[in-house]
């Protein structure tokens, strides 16, 4: 085209210059083939934007992202939870302080609360709409009712979005349908920024002429001209300068997407294509996104008065913010109101109380940016083992993580106010931290901190720092042992003294306490508790490495192990996530659970695509498990973790172990309560020494936490096969309750000692004894 | 004996008989945050300003190689005769999904479950239902698994121990383990 017009303007000139008439015909000829070859390429252009409009149309739209939600709080009688706890949940799920009764807000008078729930679409189906009242006291949940809705002795809340995945532009929508619409919707924006969108072909000339003569009139840019078919091809697919191509191809193309499709398809794309705010890097597009981010409401909830101002933000996202400008906005929003009211839409009534009405904007936007970076980092590789990275940008899937955000922050707290205290100096600037809070009984991961800085998205320790476990590997030397009750058991004494490894090879190698110190022979509960390295490295190798390496990789160690004695002391590599799924057998009856981030994965309708369930499966003996749990409690009250209860109130029965390696590079901390597993580490980055051990580095930060958070004590079921028993260790020997070095302990049926002791002496404590039995 | 020894003796057994014994069962295992203090329970904050830590000593700075002595601890490691009893919202789960698995939808009775387990993580019942579920679509050896958690829970309570090993003998059997059907019908028998 463009190189048709100059010549033929050339050629124009020419016959009036000369008089000669037998150029006229070619003239004419030539203009008539110069403008047949324009019509064949706008033909052929016509045809390359009609292709262009149709591929975008008959294809998927749009790219969808993902949504990631927490898991949903369930609230009932008996449920653990603080008043602020649930305050903050409940902010963080959308809902507004208020009355109460309008749907998502709630109202709190100490521990008193009365919530209107909005309903929510789970994958296992619908939770109604309700009005719940509650209590909370000593952080639990009482007087659990619904006072409106369907009753329920358990409800579930509408689960906090904690991120998406994003597609590579950025854009972020929630598609709606024209049928989900309110009416009023569409209604207004039509009479606000086109009017005859039903008559038109795609462009109206008339009100481009009337917007002109409006603008010049004004001496600015008053009205626009664009139909919304145009609106919606310029954000489609061309780029936003004001050229005249650029004007006349968005003419052409708006005339082709009326050709083809119906004015409801066109309107149903406007209203989720058309952009509306910017949160961050995400552009927030479409009417369903921009309901839920401005008002924490479902499209189909809003009120007029928000609709209006919706409309209305159209002419200017930015310029028309209402969180920036509200005064702008209601500026705006009462035009559109008076637009409504003069289109019939709405009684001069309603309009005027919809004027008078305050914007009703939610203070913080509920779809925010990932606030869990590493907890979603977690949750992306476990998708990866079933969807494609390109669906979860596009598809619109709904991902229900097991992420518990009051859990979450008081592990975060925990890591970050528990570091700046650790060491000092340089080595305080340099330290680095992971924890990893799973539910104990169906291996829910409920928190994931990667790092000092909980909201950098950067390397995340809980799952990409692989450091020796050190004295964490004790525990399953123990328990291979205990798993032979004929040989071990927890009043074996073990030798606590040095000794020296000759290999083949000639290279020599001598354990070491971490003291220095050898104090003969101890038992066996007592060389675990308070994390002996002599007596660990005999029991290992009398049992066999191999059968050490068995143990761990049947509680889930996939990663290579090696056979090399230095593994009894924690030689072997491992991230915070592999110890705490490892730990996760030791803390229930020996029953292994996968870890898992994702209870559900949906598609944009709802329709389930994948379940992750809890599963179980039993690798130890209950009995064996039990010993070492026993062990593991004695850790806390008496061996290396005593100092945890320190911050952990004293009611709270625990069980863990510490775990150290060389010059306090690796400071590990796994522990217990009936309800949570958590593991620490606290190390740095360059794999430096610090002054750390397992005790006063990772346990703090593992103490600091689990003080924070309402739970139950570890107290575990007794196994079949396993009886208490009153027993003097030193001798060998069973014994009477008070009796001199008497020690409660679980024993394997058949691995009693054979012998016992008469009680040695001290009649005081066989009387108090005595008092004691009385008041039983 | 003399008076101070007579007084000391009765206090020691007021105050067990008062406390009662860390480990018996029955006894509710459920720790607020902030345990024993007369405060209201801190909740986990995100700002460290707002918070005074209520307990932070000087022992657990790094500095101090040696914690000076924790006061000394009654408790000995606990333990428990029986798992917990199901809360009436687990009840009214477990109902649910009895419903949902007489009409047939085993996958919704077991999401059900799920739920009741989450909330009652230590009740042997969860995981029986569980285990009946899974052998209504047929997935017999992960109802296997879940029984033996079950049974694991189960302790002393020998009903809740009886309907756990023949749940388990009726599993085995429909497996083809005639010899660990046998034996688990030995157990049941047995209580």
């Amino acid at each position: 085209m463009k190189k048709s017009t100059p010549s033929s303007k050339r050629n124009r000139k020419t016959p009036r210059k000369s008089p000669r008439n037998g150029r006229r015909p070619w003239f004419w000829r030539f203009v008539f083939r110069a403008g047949a070859i324009g019509l064949v390429l706008l033909a052929g252009w016509t045809v390359y934007l009609d292709a262009v409009v149709t591929s975008r149309f008959e294809g998927r739209r749009f790219e969808v992202p993902s949504r990631v939600y927490a898991r949903p709080l369930e609230l009932y009688d008996g449920a653990s939870i603080s008043a602020s706890a649930l305050e903050r949940e409940l902010e963080l799920s959308g809902f507004r302080k208020g009355d109460g009764s309008r749907a998502g807000t709630y109202q709190r008078s100490g521990g008193r609360f009365v919530i209107s729930t909005r309903g929510f679409r789970f994958p296992d189906g619908k939770e109604s709409r309700r009005r719940l009242a509650l209590t909370v006291y000593r952080d639990r949940v009482e007087k659990f009712s619904v006072l409106s809705g369907d009753a329920s002795p358990i409800v579930r809340l509408e689960p906090a979005q904690i991120g998406g995945i994003y597609p590579s532009h950025k854009e972020d929508r929630i598609l709606v349908q024209l049928e989900e619409v309110p009416a009023l919707l569409p209604t207004t924006l039509m009479a606000v920024e086109d009017r005859n969108f039903f008559d038109h072909a795609g462009i109206a000339p008339l009100s481009i002429a009337r917007a002109m003569l409006a603008n010049i009139r004004a001496g600015e840019i008053v009205q626009g001209g664009s139909t919304l078919t145009q609106q919606l091809v310029k954000n489609f697919f061309l780029t936003r300068d004001q050229t005249l191509v650029r004007k006349g191809n968005e003419a052409l193309m708006s005339l082709l997407l009326e050709l083809h499709y119906e004015k409801g398809d066109i309107l149903e794309t406007y209203l989720n294509e058309v952009y509306l705010g910017q949160a961050g890097t995400r552009s927030i597009n479409g009417f369903g996104l921009a309901s839920q981010f401005y008002f924490g409401e479902s499209l189909r909830d809003l009120q007029e008065h928000q609709i209006a101002l919706l409309v209305g933000m159209v002419k200017g996202p930015s310029y028309y913010n209402p969180r920036r400008h509200p005064e702008r906005a209601t500026k705006r929003r009462n035009l559109v109101l008076s637009e409504m009211e003069e289109a019939g839409l709405i009684d001069s009534v309603r309009a005027a109380k919809a004027r008078g009405k305050p914007l009703g904007v939610s203070a913080r936007p509920s779809y925010s940016e990932n606030r869990y970076p590493a907890y979603i980092d977690l949750v992306r590789r476990h998708l990866a083992r079933d969807y494609r990275e390109e669906d979860l940008r596009s598809e619109g899937l709904r991902i229900f993580t097991t992420l518990n955000p009051a859990i979450q922050n008081a592990a975060e707290y925990a890591v970050t106010d528990t570091l700046s205290r650790l060491a000092s100096g340089e080595t305080r600037k340099a330290l680095e931290a992971a924890m990893v809070v799973t539910a104990k009984d169906s291996g829910e991961v409920l928190a994931l901190v990667g790092g000092r800085d909980p909201q950098y998205a950067g390397f995340n320790r809980a799952l990409d720092a692989n450091r020796p476990i050190g004295s964490l590997i004790k525990p399953f030397i123990y328990l291979a042992a205990l798993e032979q009750p004929e040989r071990y058991t927890l009043i074996t004494p073990v030798l606590d003294k040095s000794f020296t490894l000759e290999f083949d090879d000639g290279r020599r190698w001598q354990p070491k306490n971490y003291d220095k110190t050898e104090r003969g022979e101890v038992p066996l509960h007592e060389a675990l508790s308070h994390s002996y390295n002599l007596p660990a490295v005999r029991v290992g190798l009398d049992i066999g490495v191999d059968v050490v390496k068995d143990t761990l990789q049947a509680f889930g160690v996939t990663s290579s192990i090696s056979e090399y004695p230095s593994m009894l002391l924690g030689s072997v590599t491992m991230n915070p996530v592999t110890v705490a799924q490892m730990y996760q057998g030791l803390a229930t009856s020996g029953f292994n659970t996968p870890l898992r981030t994702i209870r559900e994965v949906t598609d944009a309708g709802g329709e389930a695509l994948s379940r992750y369930s809890l599963e179980v499966d039993q690798v130890a003996d209950p009995a064996a498990v039990h010993l070492v749990q026993y062990a593991m409690q004695e850790t806390m009250q008496e061996g290396t973790g005593k100092s945890a209860y320190y911050t952990v109130p004293e009611e709270l029965t625990l069980a863990g172990k510490t775990g150290t390696t060389d010059d306090g590079r690796d400071s590990w901390f796994a522990g217990f309560s009936g309800d949570l597993l958590a593991v620490s580490w606290v190390g740095r980055d360059d794999n430096g020494p610090t002054s750390l051990t397992g005790a006063s580095g990772a346990l703090p930060v593992w103490s600091r936490f689990m003080a924070q958070v309402p739970q139950h004590s570890f107290s575990p079921v007794v196994p079949d096969g396993v009886q208490y028993q009153w027993v003097n260790a030193e001798r060998q020997a069973l014994t009477k309750e008070h009796c001199n070095g008497a020690r409660l302990v679980p024993l394997i049926s058949g691995s009693e000692p054979t012998q016992t002791v008469s009680c040695s002496g001290n009649l005081q404590r066989q009387i108090e004894g005595w008092f004691e039995g009385l008041f039983r | 004996m003399n008076t101070r020894f007579l007084v000391y003796t009765a206090t020691a057994a007021a105050f067990l008989g008062l406390a009662g014994c860390a480990s018996a069962p029955g006894e509710s295992i459920y720790v607020p945050a902030g345990g024993s203090k007369a405060e209201a329970p801190e909740p986990p904050k995100a700002s460290s300003k707002e918070d005074k830590p209520r307990v932070w000593r000087k022992s657990e700075q790094p500095d101090v190689s040696e914690p000076a002595e924790p006061a000394p601890r009654s408790s000995s490691p606990s333990y428990r005769d029986a798992g917990d009893s199901l809360s009436p919202a687990a009840i009214s789960l477990i109902r649910e999904s009895d419903n949902l698995l007489a009409q047939g939808d085993a996958p919704a009775a077991i999401a059900r479950l799920e739920r009741a387990q989450r909330i009652a993580p230590r009740s042997a019942e969860v995981y029986f239902k569980l285990s009946e579920a899974y052998v209504a679509s047929n997935q017999l050896g992960t109802a296997e698994q879940f029984t033996l958690k079950g049974l694991s829970l189960a302790g002393s309570d020998a009903r809740l121990q009886r309907s756990g090993w023949l749940l388990l003998a009726d599993i085995r059997r429909a497996r083809g383990n005639v010899a660990g059907a046998d034996q688990a019908e030995a157990r049941a028998s047995a209580l």
